[in-house]
């Protein structure tokens, strides 16, 4: 399933190196993944226009009340899209729980304040090792963890926004405008974080597309998350073979 | 041979400044001489002397007969056309006083007997007479070519206003000042009752609002007259979306002018208090962008009343009474119930005491977005110098990767390490070169044997659980 083949120019008789790769994300994470980067794409490429509006760059894109009209059907039916997804991925989290199936990985922990202060401490030149990081390292749960509420954030004063009407019925008029506020100001730290946060570490720190692709291979797993890979090769299931690492 | 070129060089330099000097002064003068030129041009040297009727028919000659009262001539319809004119009255006049000729705006009856009267009633008399203002007053005349009066009088409504409608005839006024060519206070007075005369309906509404209370019963001429809105010689239809669109800066002339704002405790923020929310924020936009697309949105006169604009906490109309508001909100929004007119900020700029919620969402953002950039921006920082720290030093860094063999204890030790599911174990296929065309079938076999692995795992894990291993 896992096994990419790689040639190596050093080996002449056109002998294939294996390389071992270990499952990252499954099927259903990588789709949950994609559908989410393509909403949040769209629903900044059509909300920050509406922020900005008085902007040259955004009235070029809202050049008349139709483009606008368009630009807003967009938006909602994308955050309907966005909603069906958040709505799918907290009911499969439901649905693992009551299976007492859910891998608990993304969770947060002490370990994570630790390992945090552990890699300041290498960032700035004083511990000489980083901090050694399980299947997600603090850095991955700190991007899952905001994406959870900023989305939350955007979702709740998404809709209080959308249907003003009906939320004046049970609440008081004030929390409208508190809505579109947080609605344009936390939309615009999402854009911030994703772009500096996420990007760096996907990007430029490493190539990591173990979320496109599923896995990551023996070297990355070794590297970044040596606590899972010490894990999984040091403690193998006894009914499952180890594997020959050499090829 | 030496000498001589430093006098040549010499000479030049002379003659390079004692030219800018002079012209320096020559244009100066020509400056001064320009400008006491222009000051010097007083109407009575360039344009001919108006009093002078030396070869035109004197205003006395014509008095000899119009300055008897009664006299009178009857048009081709019925109408009676009264011909008397009170020399008193045209000499108080804005024309009478700068001794206008009579000719000068009759200009067809200089001679006696006066040529075929034309017009067949008085309207047709007023329509035929109007067009001679063109003559020393092009500018208005060709502005009032613009306004919807204009248009009205094109599609055949004879009775849209023309000049002498609103200025009169033999009373003509001087409502402008000479010099300024600003309304005179006085004149503001009397305008609405000018356009009264036609739009009474009107009229009588806006002598209940706020502004036309204050302009009839205190003579305060702080407040807006018809024209203020309308425009004067050139006024639009105000039914447009043009119109529409622009009204709020329509409003914003006056209410954002702290000199007139002041003096009634009125506050300024109202413009851009709704400017900043996203009614106002659509209007201007459309504005900018396509003025004349019509909008829903709602503009100022949609809450606060058009003719009939009322104080804000007058008891009975104010639409501070949020009831009052109410209805103004469920023109659009026919749904809403009593909590919806607070949705809207009543231009109040959020505070402590006012929209605290907002307030306080704005104030945490304030606080979290530089916290949170400033935290990404460090670490990030951070890191790039040190990855290029031990690039520098080792050579790429991900070849030296912190030696896990060296930590097995911290890994077995960690207490908060989340318990690996079995799945996460994966089979190593070897695979030679050869195998590789079979590679997509085998690893459907794979994916196949895998789950198989990961169930049987799962159900040895939970087999406790008798219900979920039979499910499994």
């Amino acid at each position: 399933m896992t096994s990419q083949q790689k040639p190596t120019p050093s080996s002449p008789n056109n002998r294939v190196k294996l390389v071992r790769t270990f499952p990252r994300f499954n099927v259903s994470q990588r789709w949950e993944h994609a559908v989410l980067l393509l909403c949040i794409a769209i629903l900044l490429l059509t909300g920050l226009p509406q922020k900005y509006n008085t902007t040259v760059w955004s009235q070029a894109i809202i050049s008349s009340p139709d483009r606008l009209n368009t630009i807003q059907q967009i938006h909602h039916i994308t955050a309907l899209v966005l909603s069906a997804l958040v709505l799918y991925h907290l009911g499969k989290a439901i649905y693992l729980i009551s299976r007492r199936k859910l891998p608990g990985d993304m969770l947060p922990t002490l370990q994570d304040v630790k390992d945090a202060w552990n890699m300041f401490l290498y960032l700035i030149y004083i511990k000489k090792q980083k901090p050694p990081f399980g299947k997600y390292n603090f850095e991955q749960k700190v991007t899952y963890w905001f994406l959870f509420f900023s989305i939350g954030i955007m979702i709740i004063s998404g809709y209080v926004m959308w249907f003003p009407e009906t939320i004046t019925r049970l609440l008081p008029g004030g929390v409208i405008p508190a809505a579109i506020m947080a609605h344009s100001t936390e939309a615009l730290v999402t854009a911030i974080f994703i772009v500096l946060w996420h990007f760096y570490h996907v990007h430029f720190e490493r190539l990591n597309l173990s979320i496109f692709s599923g896995w990551l291979n023996e070297e990355d797993m070794h590297t970044y998350h040596s606590l899972e890979y010490n894990q999984l090769v040091r403690q193998p299931h006894s009914d499952q073979d180890p594997g020959d690492m050499k090829s | 041979m030496r000498p001589v070129r430093k006098y040549h060089f010499l000479y030049l330099i002379s003659a390079i400044f004692i030219c800018s000097l002079s012209a320096f002064f020559i244009f100066t003068n020509v400056n001064a001489s320009s400008a006491k030129e222009l000051h010097s041009i007083t109407p009575d040297q360039v344009l001919p002397d108006l009093k002078d009727t030396g070869p035109i028919v004197g205003n006395n000659v014509c008095l000899g007969c119009h300055e008897q009262p009664g006299l009178t001539m009857t048009l081709q319809n019925g109408d009676i056309l009264d011909l008397y004119i009170n020399p008193d009255s045209y000499a108080a006049s804005i024309h009478g006083q700068d001794g206008y000729a009579c000719v000068q705006c009759h200009t067809n009856l200089g001679n006696y007997p006066h040529p075929a009267f034309t017009a067949t009633d008085r309207r047709a008399a007023t329509l035929q007479l109007t067009d001679v203002c063109i003559r020393c007053h092009s500018g208005e005349y060709n502005l009032t070519m613009d306004s919807v009066h204009a248009a009205a009088q094109a599609s055949g409504i004879r009775e849209a206003a023309v000049c002498t409608d609103c200025h009169g005839s033999h009373d003509v006024h001087q409502w402008t000042d000479t010099v300024t060519h600003k309304l005179l206070p006085n004149a503001r007075l009397s305008i609405p009752a000018t356009c009264s005369k036609c739009h009474n309906a009107i009229y009588q509404k806006y002598l209940t609002s706020v502004h036309g209370a204050a302009l009839t019963e205190e003579s305060n001429t702080d407040v807006p007259t018809c024209i203020d809105c309308h425009g004067v010689h050139n006024i639009g239809n105000p039914t447009t979306a043009a119109f529409r669109l622009k009204s709020p800066e329509l409003c914003a002339g006056c209410h954002t002018n702290p000199a007139i704002m002041d003096k009634y405790g009125i506050s300024t923020n109202v413009l851009n208090t709704y400017v900043s929310d996203f009614h106002g924020t659509t209007v201007t936009l459309f504005e900018k962008q396509s003025p004349d697309a019509p909008t829903n949105k709602p503009v100022c006169y949609d809450c606060h009343g058009i003719h009939d604009i009322s104080r804000v906490d007058d008891p009975k109309t104010g639409i501070e009474m949020q009831q009052n508001l109410l209805v103004r909100c469920k023109v659009c929004h026919p749904d809403a119930t009593s909590n919806f007119p607070s949705a809207w900020m009543s231009h109040y700029i959020p505070s402590p005491e006012h929209y605290s919620l907002v307030y306080y969402v704005n104030l945490f953002y304030k606080f979290f977005i530089p916290s949170v950039l400033g935290f990404m921006v460090v670490l990030v920082g951070l890191d790039v110098g040190h990855s290029i720290y031990t690039r520098s030093r080792r050579g790429k860094p991900h070849l030296k990767p912190p030696s896990v063999e060296a930590q097995p204890p911290v890994a077995i030790e960690t207490p908060t390490q989340p318990p690996q599911i079995e799945h996460n174990i994966e089979l190593i296929i070897e695979r030679s070169e050869r195998s590789e065309q079979t590679e997509q079938t085998g690893q459907g076999d794979q994916n196949e044997q895998n789950e198989q692995n990961e169930h049987s795992a799962q159900s040895k894990q939970n087999g406790h659980n008798s219900e979920e291993a039979s499910h499994e």
